[in-house]
This record gives C-alpha cells, structure tokens and sequence, in this order.
C-alpha cells in the first residue's frame, strides 16, 4: 500500500469520489488551474476538467449559497473555503438554510453538500488563518462536523461525507496536512461518519481529542506512560453527531477525562462533551472533567501562536490534575 | 409601442503619462513639486522595503509576505491625496499606502514576523488596520463616511481593494450604502489583474470593474494605475467632490502584481513569464522617474541619493525589528475586553503558572511539532 499523507489523501478520495458519481462537483477559489492554495485538488481540474472543477469569483458566500442551491437541484457539491478564517462570511447560509432545508421542507428539499476548509494553527499562518471554529458549527442543528487526525480517516471520511444524506462540514487540520504519512489502501472506501476510534488504549485516564489535536494526546500518553499512567486516547473523528457511545465506555473504564482543543474555551465542543459525561456518567467519575483549551481571547499573531495551542505540557499538566484530585 | 432610451451610461479611463513618461500637459493635474518628489522618494522606498522584506521571508527572518511590485503607484499616491484628518482603510497589501500615511517601517516587519506589537499606529491619525478577510472592510468604509456626514465634519474616507475583493456581496453593499447616503468616499481599486491564480476575466464579466459604480449610482472611472499624475487627478477631483458633499466615487486603478501572491505562492502555476514581462516595461517608478527628470524636479544624483536613503532606513527597520524584546505571552489576553471577565483573567493566571514552571524547568517550550504555511 502506498504511504499519504493527509493532503494526498484527501485528494484520493476526492479523486475517486468525483469518478464514481458524476453528481460530485467541485468549487471554490483557486482550487482549480492552482490546485488549492494547500494543493488539496491539485491535479483535479486537469483529470475532470472545468465542469467539474469550479475556480469561483472570490465570494465565499456566493461559494455556499450556489453550493446549497446545486445540492437541492440534485449535484453533489464539495466546496473549499480557503481558511477557516474566512467561514464566518457564509454563517447566514451555514445557519439560516444548511441545517434547516431539510426540516423546513419536511424533507422535500435535502442539502447532500461538503464544505471544506483548513482548521487550527500552528503553521506560522498570517492572521484568520490559525482558527478552530468547529463551535459554531457543531451548535447549529442539522450539520455534520469531521475533523479527520489521520491520513487514512482523511479519505475514508471524505468519501463518507460526499455521499452522506446530510450538510457536512469537513475540517482538515493543517498542521498535520503533510508531517503524517500512513499506507492508505488504494480502492475507494468509507469510514463511518459518528464513530471514533480508540488511538491509543489506557484504563486510567482518557484523553478525548479530534484533528491535530490527536497527535499531542497520543504525544501526552506517551510521556504518562513514562510515569506508569496509561491513558487512553479517543480521536472522536466526527464532532457532530458525537460517538457518545465510545465516550462513556472509556470513561466508564478510566473514571477520568480530559478534552484538549484549540479552540476558545467557552462554550466549546469540549464544553458540550464535559457536560455529556457529566450528565451520563457521573457517578463513574473520580474526578471532574477537564477542558485544556485555547483561550478565551484571540488567537494571537504566530510569534505567541505556541502559548495559545495547547501543548504536550498542558495535556500532560491537565491529565495529572484530573488523576491527583 | 417603442422601447424608450431611459438612461445613457459611460465608463472612461484615463491616462496622463505614457510609457516613456511623457505627459499630456493638459490633464496633468495641479501637484505642487515637493509633493511629486515626496511621492517619488516614498515608492522607492516601498520598492527597496519590499525587496528586503521578501528576502528576509526567504531567510525565515519574517513569516509570510504580500509583495506590493508593481504596485507602488496605486498605494502611495491615493494616500498622498487626503489630509491627516481624512480615514483611510488599506487592504492587507497596503505597505505602501501605510508608509505614505508615516507608519515606520518596522510596524510592517514586526506584523508580518507574527508579532502583534506592529499594529500600534502613529497617533493623530485615522488609519484603520487592514482586514485579512478580504473586503470585509467596505461596508465599515461606508460607516467612516455615514459618521463624518452626520456629524458634518468634511472629511473623506478612502478605501482599497482589489479586483478579487470586488467580487463580494460587500462591495455592493457598500456602494449601495454610499449612493443612497451620498457619503464621502473613495473606494480605490487596485486592480493587478489577479487574486492569487485566478485572473480578473474570471472574476466579473463585466467590462471594468469601474461600471460597477452605475449601479449604485456613484461616480465610476479606470485610471492607468502604474500612471502617477493619472493618479493624482482621478483621486483628487474624487476627494474633492466628497468634500463639497457630491458623494462617492469607484476607481479602478489597473496596475499588475509583478511578483508571486505572497511568499507562500507560487505564480508560475498558473501564468505566464510573457504577461509578467510585458507589465514590467509598464512599470510605474521608472515612469514617473522619466517625468521627473524630464521636468528637472529631479536628476540623477538626486534618485541615487533616494535609493540610498532608503536602503539605510530599511536597514535601520529591520535593525530595529530584529533587536526587539520578546513578546509577552501573556499579551494574549490583553484588550480582549474594555474589563477582561473573570474567565479571561482566570485563564491568564494559568498561563502564567505554566510559564514560571517552565522557566524553572528550562525545558523547551514546545514539545510538539509545527506545520508548514500552506
Ligand atoms: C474573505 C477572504 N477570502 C479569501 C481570502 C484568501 N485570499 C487572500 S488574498 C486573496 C486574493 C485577493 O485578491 P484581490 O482582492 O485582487 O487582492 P490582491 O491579492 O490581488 O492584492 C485571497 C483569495 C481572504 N483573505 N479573505
Ligand atoms: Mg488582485
């Protein structure tokens, strides 16, 4: 099996869906003769050409709004928007008719559309270009959120996510685009949207991470593991719907969790799992649930970008207050 | 019965300065001396900044760079039209126009090295921080003019933009808001003909981004962009009519952007060497320059004593840049309110926890791995 990483990837499955369903169309700016500023489509418009491969006006909400409107003509559309930075300008489609078509229509009108986009920092990106606004997402009902940590769940969700009945927002960390390569089987295949994946198994603490996030978890329990505590790492893989399942069992094992995100802390995805375990799994706990986030301030310029991510250190700090409560 | 004319609309461009640098006398407009000198030594300026500041890019002494080649006339002499009083709200490749406003140098290297601290502006003037999404300022622009209208003050509101920016509902609305006010505004802009690797054919079908302005009925002209005194003329008659209140006006400057989108693109993708070359022989100092000499405002020794000058300063810039503190982390939290909550300050502390054990621990700060841009 050859080794992807996670751009290389993404363009498989991007590839391979486009080649079996002639409904899946791509748009967005520069994604075409340029290939995605981060190279994700490259060489997509010269396998589908123009038909297929949309370099759009610089108008993201344009980018979305015509995305939903081919969707319910019955296209399958996967768009970009080049950073996360820049998703705020198509909330009014995202909110007012993404998440609501289906249920305003009493499911007459189905919006089967991806929206694609960069996620998180530590690139050494200009401003707007380091965000994690995966909450804004995730609390709007009736979307999809993935954020995929590995190359091969990279393909596998993106294939899932294009043939998905429902609006998926799909997240691509970008600072693990190119730093992790993996064998990535070379036919089409699907991994299920909804399920995580146990990255790493431990009985006396849980990490719960998505993304890039995964990888300073994985890097966490390892330097715990040097001091006898073996936690277990979830990727949740999808933040929206949440493999709640998954969730509580491991906490029902460890009795202790802590979530680790980029982004801002309040009212947070991690806030929202906190509360999950909480309400489900009290009496499991023997300590509370723990957020290391970023902060509830912007996120600063790339010089102080270190400080606000959290890191190995402040996983670790986290996982070792939750284990001496 | 038959189709009646109802309205009639035009679209025209002007041009003052040929490709040599000669000018048709009777449009140059009137533009003392010592300020056509001035403009002058500020593009060298810019041009010697940006060549500096793209090779300090290449040597990882500064994060990703917009270069301005190219497009020094567009930026600086809009700028050189308004008072201190006026606002203007330039684009994230506004180098130029900044520099012409007297922002240091070194403010532009330290933003563009990731470092926060290089947005404290100049006090005493009205120059806003440029927005990195794309045309979301437009509309504010609208709101600056909408203000000064209500409070009666005469000032002029001058916004950029680029062709690709031109394309966002944001523009419209804008325009729209400035027509039915009837604000003082300006919106300049620079269109290089491209917005990354998409070129400006697939960016409007229309025939100049100037005949948007007739929509909203606004005032709407394309200039030679790379022309100085076209410039000067097309901007000062605009900043003029918003001060005697006759409401907004479009300007489609036409220049190209001579280098790659940003030191993270790579142009050759997408055009070709034939079309960068030929705006190169349009190139707008070397223009201006010949106007100059040709004048007698400047000669040789005078240009070679500019470019000096301005390698010395940018040198001094980046002297400057280099040999400034570490930032404080905890300036993260800082001005995230008026009265950071407790949360805010909660968060704060914590940091600050962890920067004292680490210090003590003299570990790496960071233990986990960084990706590349893009
Ligand atoms: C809203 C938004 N979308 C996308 C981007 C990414 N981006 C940065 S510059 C740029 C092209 C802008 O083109 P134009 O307005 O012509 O300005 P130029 O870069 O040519 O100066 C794009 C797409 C952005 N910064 N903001
Ligand atoms: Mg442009």
């Amino acid at each position: 099996m050859p080794e992807l990483n996670l751009v290389q990837a993404i363009n498989q499955g991007l590839s391979q869906a486009m080649e079996a369903d002639d409904r899946v169309v791509l748009l967005g700016e520069d994604v075409g003769a340029n290939g995605g500023v981060f190279r994700v489509t490259d060489g997509l418009y010269k396998k589908f050409g123009p038909d297929r491969v949309l370099d759009t006006p610089l108008a993201e909400l344009a980018i979305v709004g015509a995305s939903v409107g081919m969707a319910i003509y019955g296209l399958r559309p996967v768009c970009e928007i080049q950073f996360e930075g820049f998703l705020p300008a198509v909330m009014d489609q995202v909110i007012c008719h993404l998440g609501r078509m289906r249920n305003r229509t009493h499911g007459r009108h189905t919006i089967p559309m991806v929206i694609r986009s960069p996620h998180g920092g530590l690139v050494h990106a200009p401003e707007h270009h380091s965000d994690s606004p995966e909450a804004y997402f995730v609390h709007t009902p009736g979307i999809k959120v993935v954020v995929p940590a590995t190359p091969r769940d990279a393909k596998g969700l993106m294939i899932a996510a294009i043939k998905d009945p429902d609006p998926v927002i799909f997240f691509e960390p970008k600072r693990i685009y190119r730093s992790i390569k993996e064998e990535v089987a070379q036919e089409p295949y699907e991994i299920a949207i909804g399920k995580a994946r146990i990255a790493r198994e431990g009985q006396h603490i849980t990490l719960i991470a998505w993304g890039a996030m995964v990888h300073t978890c994985l890097d966490a329990a390892k330097r715990l593991a040097e001091e006898g505590v073996q936690a277990e790492v979830i990727d949740l893989r999808t933040i929206a719907p949440l493999d709640i399942e998954t969730i509580l069992a491991s906490v029902a094992k460890t009795g202790r969790a802590v979530i680790a995100q980029e982004s801002p802390k309040n009212c947070s995805v991690a806030s929202e799992i906190s509360a999950l375990i909480h309400e489900r799994a009290l009496l499991k706990l023997q300590a509370p649930v723990k957020r290391v986030s970023g902060y509830d301030a912007r996120m600063p310029l790339f010089r102080l970008e270190k400080y606000y991510v959290p890191d190995t250190d402040r996983v670790v700090r986290g996982a070792k207050e939750t284990l001496q409560f | 019965m038959p189709l009646k004319k109802i309205a009639d609309f035009k679209i025209e461009r002007l041009e003052v300065l040929d490709q040599e640098g000669r000018a048709d006398e009777a449009l140059v407009p009137a533009v003392p001396k010592e300020k056509l000198i001035e403009t002058y030594r500020i593009m060298v300026l810019c041009r010697v900044f940006d060549e500096k500041a793209f090779k300090l890019q290449r040597q990882g002494r500064l994060g990703t760079y917009p270069q301005i080649l190219g497009q020094e006339a567009t930026q600086v002499v809009p700028a050189m039209c308004l008072e201190k009083k006026d606002w203007i709200l330039p684009t994230y490749r506004g180098q130029g126009s900044y520099f012409a406003r007297g922002m240091p140098l070194v403010n532009s290297l330290l933003y563009w090295g990731g470092d926060d601290r290089g947005v404290k502006f100049p006090e005493g003037q009205n120059d806003l921080l440029f927005a990195i999404p794309v045309g979301s300022h437009l509309t504010q622009a609208a709101g600056f003019a909408l203000a000064a209208k209500l409070r009666k003050d005469p000032s002029v509101t001058l916004c950029y933009l680029g062709d690709g920016s031109s394309s966002k509902g944001d523009f419209h609305e804008a325009l729209n808001f400035c027509g039915v006010y009837k604000l003082a505004a300006v919106y300049l802009v620079e269109n290089n003909q491209w917005a990354i690797s998409v070129p400006r054919q697939f960016q409007t079908a229309s025939q100049t981004i100037a005949q948007k302005a007739i929509g909203y009925n606004v005032a709407g002209i394309q200039v030679d962009g790379n022309d100085v005194l076209a410039l000067f003329k097309a901007v000062g008659d605009a900043v003029a009519r918003g001060r005697r209140g006759e409401g907004t006006t479009v300007i489609e400057a036409e220049t190209y952007r001579l280098g790659d989108h940003t030191t993270a693109d790579d142009a050759s993708r997408y055009r070709s060497k034939e079309d960068v070359e030929a705006w190169k022989q349009k190139d707008p100092l070397k223009r201006f320059k010949l106007y100059l000499l040709a004048k007698k405002f400047l000669d040789e020794d005078a240009d070679i004593r500019f470019h000096k000058e301005a390698e010395r300063e940018v040198e001094k810039a980046i002297e400057e840049y280099e040999s400034y503190p570490e930032p404080n982390p905890l300036d993260i939290f800082n001005n995230t309110y008026a009265q950071n909550p407790w949360h805010v300050e909660e968060q704060k502390r914590e940091l600050e926890a962890i920067l004292k054990t680490k210090k003590e621990r003299q570990g790496p700060i960071v233990t986990q791995s960084e990706g590349r841009f893009p």
